[in-house]
């Protein structure tokens, strides 16, 4: 029987795990993601979960060894948050050049210097472009839910690529909601076992990632896009399997809230969806047409769904809670894509990137009643900035007072 | 929930001729006339037997042998980054005892065999080689050293000898020996640290039975074990391509390289001969080490010399540092 829970991110990421019954794991600690792995650790030694528990000594050794179990033929659970994210960089193409579909948590985190141990997204987000699937949730159901929903996406044959199954630190980590675990059984109907076409056998060898000669290259990448571009299919079929399954009303891609009548909108993936969430209520009441338009997927990235999305409106604030230093918009990594989704559209909305919620800084009720305005201006101008570091622009200033 | 996971026992050799002419090495690879590391290959996967997994972090055998649609591996064969050997034998070594466990795997638990170079396995492979054996998990550590990066164009590596001229250590007016510092020890490293571990070997390509015969007592273990296997390498060494073997055999006769086991805290040693030959003997062979003076030559034998009171144990009196030196 399902039942209902009271748990944080981490503790919500290790049940999806348990459920995807995972059979080799292996963790190194960092906080905020380290209460995933506390959680496993306990399930492994009661016996609650039969899988090796394998102690890295090192992210870069943590996804090797996933990579590594995925290549045999296991399920595998890894994860990570901030620098050890970044740290373990080289390993990410390999398992996504190998087509080996394992799963790594990664619940974020700023990077150095200085140290900071809060929410942010550059850590993964620098590893966009490695092959990985990539998305956010915004609370422990759907960090529970999406730990179960990637690994079919993954595993599936017309796809086969790794999970980077995200979760803002702290804010959705280790912040505990009220969620639904699901039966076992019924998780068992849903995702199938990891049955990989080519392990490594001694029966039936194979070579797994030769070198090529250079005129090579492009004819093995191209099967790796070839993926992405079935990925998005799989992906809408999964989720809506998973709905039907488990009652859950996801959106395979862009999760709306008010749209339908906005004017202007707020877009952005993870944990702050919730506080833009109860800013529109305010602001609707206030009579600013103002919806939620939230990113589930940044790899692959869904173009049509967002230029569908954010075509319903004049003006979008990007938040972008990553950093691309000297990147196109001097803003983040989000608004550039959005522009360029956005960039067939006959009648484009005006894009502006919002830095906000770096380091771990909350997003708050006023910064979103700033960025409104902003926002409102820019319906009436026709223009806004490229970008807007929050609580450091004259205009984002003045609002406040 | 543990369940007996069983592993081969592979018998030993007491000559060639009891060694399956069958190859699992094959053509299709691109390495240089009198390859050592090639030579490796070809005889440890003939002491494998067959029911094997090899992993080959880069190095010299991974871009010499691999060519897409072409390769000489007749076996499950996965290259790795040079620095995650270890790790991901580490992967494939726990998918395999939990699909067993489970029963969605039937057999017994392959042999996985990591094929590193110096560099993979004590320089940047270092860590991940280290958690594998220090973790315990059944898998074999091959380094098949020719003391150098072989693979980029003859690079200075943490095995490379005192006064080799490579690419990175070229003699010059300021350090005349090239090569200023004295290797690591590659197995002192393993016995040192890793609890976990009962079988570590030193061998040579001049010896190829004991060489199968100690990949095969490592593969018997239950657990990580560790080979040093000296790989002369012609292109590196620059010495005549016909003359590896000869070159592996004057290593042992001169205390260059030493074959020993050391089994659960016991050391015995093979190929001791009855009196030393001097090691400006191996050395003068090869054009790497051809810029030395005298004193240079003393240096090293004195460093062997040191070596040899104790063989595979740590030198008693520790060389001198390059800062020392200052």
């Amino acid at each position: 029987m399902a039942k209902e829970v009271f748990y944080s991110g981490c503790a919500a990421a290790a049940y999806g795990a348990k459920d995807a019954r995972v059979e080799v794991i292996s963790s190194y600690p960092i906080r905020p993601y380290t209460g995933i792995m506390m959680e496993l650790s306990k399930l492994v030694a009661n016996g609650e979960l039969d899988a090796e528990f394998v102690l890295g000594e090192g992210e870069h050794a943590q996804v090797s060894i996933a990579y590594g179990a995925s290549a045999a033929g296991a399920r595998a659970y890894t994860g990570s948050s901030g620098v050890g994210v970044v740290y373990a960089m080289e390993c990410y193409s390999p398992a996504a050049g190998g087509r080996l579909p394992c799963q790594m948590a990664i619940a974020d985190r700023a990077l150095d210097p200085p140290g900071d141990f809060g929410s942010e997204h550059t850590d993964v987000m620098s590893a966009r472009d490695q092959g990985w699937i990539m998305g956010w949730a915004e609370s422990p159901q759907e960090v529970y839910d999406n730990t179960i929903m990637y690994y079919r996406i993954g595993e599936d044959h017309r796809v086969q690529l790794p999970q980077f199954c995200c979760q803002d630190g702290y804010f959705v980590s280790h912040i505990p909601g009220k969620m639904q675990m699901e039966d076992q059984k019924a998780v068992d109907a849903f995702l199938p076992a990891y049955n990989p076409p080519h392990p490594l056998n001694p029966q039936k060898p194979i070579n797994h990632g030769p070198q090529i000669f250079p005129d090579q290259g492009s004819a093995i990448n191209v099967q790796r896009a070839v993926a992405f571009d079935d990925v998005e299919a799989v992906i809408s079929e999964v989720v809506t399997d998973y709905n039907k399954a488990f009652g859950r009303e996801y959106s395979p891609f862009v999760d709306e809230y008010m749209m339908d009548d906005a004017d202007i909108c707020f877009f952005l993936q993870g944990g702050h969806a919730r506080t833009a969430r109860y800013a529109v209520n305010h602001l609707r009441k206030q009579g600013v047409k103002v919806g939620v338009s939230r990113l589930r997927f940044m790899r692959p990235f869904p173009t049509a769904a967002v230029a569908a999305s954010l075509s319903k409106v004049k003006a979008v604030g990007v938040i972008e809670t990553n950093t691309s230093y000297g990147g196109v918009t001097r803003g983040g990594n989000i608004a550039p894509e959005a522009r360029a989704a956005c960039y067939p559209l006959d009648k484009r909305p005006v894009i502006t990137s919002f830095m906000a919620g770096l380091g771990g800084e909350i997003v708050t009720l006023n910064e979103f009643y700033s960025m409104a305005k902003v926002l409102s201006d820019a319906v009436k101008s026709g223009k806004a900035n490229a970008s807007y570091w929050m609580n450091f622009e004259k205009e984002v200033l003045d609002t406040h007072k | 929930m543990a369940i007996e996971v069983k592993t081969q026992n592979l018998e030993m050799a007491k000559s060639l001729r009891q060694v399956s002419q069958e190859e699992h090495y094959v053509p299709g690879h691109r390495t240089c006339q009198g390859c050592g590391p090639a030579l490796v290959y070809k005889l440890v996967s003939k002491a494998t037997g067959g029911n094997a997994i090899f992993l080959g972090p880069t190095g010299c055998m991974y871009v010499a042998n691999t060519s897409y649609l072409c390769a000489p591996f007749a076996y499950p064969w996965m290259h790795t980054q040079i620095t995650n050997g270890g790790a991901v034998a580490s992967g494939i070594e726990a998918a395999y005892q939990v699909l067993i466990r489970k029963g969605k795997y039937k057999g017994e638990l392959p042999s996985i065999v990591v094929m590193a170079g110096d560099g993979g396995a004590i320089d940047i492979g270092l860590q991940a080689m280290s958690a594998m054996m220090y973790r315990g998990h059944d898998a074999l550590f091959v380094m098949y050293d020719n003391e150098s990066y072989a693979n980029t164009g003859i690079q200075v590596s943490p095995a490379t000898p005192y006064g080799a001229n490579t690419t990175f250590t070229p003699p010059g007016k300021n350090v005349p020996e090239g090569r200023v510092l004295f290797p690591k020890d590659a197995p002192q490293l393993v016995i040192g640290g890793h609890p976990a571990v009962h079988f570590v070997a030193t061998a040579s390509v001049a010896y190829p039975v004991d060489l199968i015969n100690k990949v095969r007592r490592g593969l018997n273990y239950k657990g990580p074990s560790f080979v040093h296997l000296h790989a002369p390498c012609p292109k590196g060494w620059l010495f005549p391509a016909r003359k590896t073997i000869e070159v592996a055999k004057l290593a042992i006769q001169t205390g260059m390289w030493v074959n020993y086991t050391w089994e659960n805290g016991e050391y015995t040693y093979d190929h001791t001969p009855k009196e030393y030959k001097p090691v400006k003997e191996y050395m003068k062979g090869q054009y790497r080490f051809n810029h030395l003076s005298d004193a240079h030559y003393a240096k090293m034998q004195a460093f062997i010399d040191a070596r040899l009171k104790a063989p595979g144990k740590p030198v008693a009196i520790p060389v001198q540092g390059p800062r020392e030196q200052a």
